[in-house]
């Protein structure tokens, strides 16, 4: 039996939607608040979010890790398993998202570059 | 919600859930058989809930989640033989979903008689 390790394959209780937003959107507040209701509305359907992390870039536009992705967190791994085959293949904004787990550990000490 | 009447109403940028498959296009001699009826509207909004309502199924997700107030009162419990609770909020709301669903593959196949149905449709019984 073949063992499988890929990234975002094992079930952790951090959603990653990679290839959600640009970075211009996010540089503006209003549309960043925005993303952000987007995202706790509707990743609220699958389970209860402890917590929504959209990175932004710095004020002079220099790029910072993780943007234009977006990470739920979850209370339990099975909101974010709900969420991850929900959200799977769904657009926003005309991007077509991708989800995947993402470490918690990682995702604890902030790092979103994983 | 929050102070209401300064809120603007925004649309999320979340496309609603659409059919991730995509649409397969027929090929032109195809369209003979079915006489397009696969475009006829009605058609699509069936085709549309039905797909909706197997994705609900399917999805493990509460299918009834209407808050506590907004609920009409329970029937009367039934049980099973181990005193186990069946007809719950949950298996009502999915024996709601499933009916509806026969309903409207009956529909289709009233529409659109080539249509075949999925293994598990049985079709209404003719009497009353």
């Amino acid at each position: 039996q073949k063992l499988m390790y890929q990234p975002g394959a094992l079930a952790t209780k951090v959603v990653c939607l990679t290839q959600v937003v640009s970075e211009d959107e996010l540089k503006d507040d209003g549309e960043y608040e925005d993303i952000l209701e987007d995202m706790r509305q509707e990743g609220g359907k699958f389970g209860n979010l402890v917590n929504v992390v959209i990175p932004r870039p710095g004020p002079d536009g220099q790029p910072a890790p993780g943007v234009g992705k977006v990470f739920l967190e979850y209370v339990d791994v099975d909101g974010a398993a709900k969420a991850r085959t929900g959200l799977n293949g769904r657009k926003f904004g005309g991007n077509i998202v991708q989800a995947v787990f993402y470490p918690e550990n990682k995702f604890a000490q902030g790092d979103y570059e994983a | 919600n929050d102070s209401g009447s300064g809120t603007r109403k925004r649309k999320s940028r979340w496309a609603d859930d659409e059919p991730k498959l995509p649409t397969i296009q027929l090929p032109d001699f195809m369209k003979d058989f079915t006489g397009g009826i696969e475009f006829d509207p009605e058609i699509q909004a069936l085709n549309a809930r039905l797909l909706e309502i197997s994705r609900m199924l399917q999805s493990g997700l509460p299918l009834d989640d209407r808050p506590e107030g907004a609920r009409s009162p329970s029937p009367e419990p039934i049980y099973d033989n181990m005193g186990i609770r069946i007809n719950t909020r949950e298996y009502r709301a999915r024996e709601r979903l499933n009916k509806e669903r026969q309903d409207i593959i009956t529909q289709i196949i009233k529409r659109n008689p080539a249509f075949k149905p999925p293994a598990d449709y049985r079709p209404p019984k003719l009497q009353k």
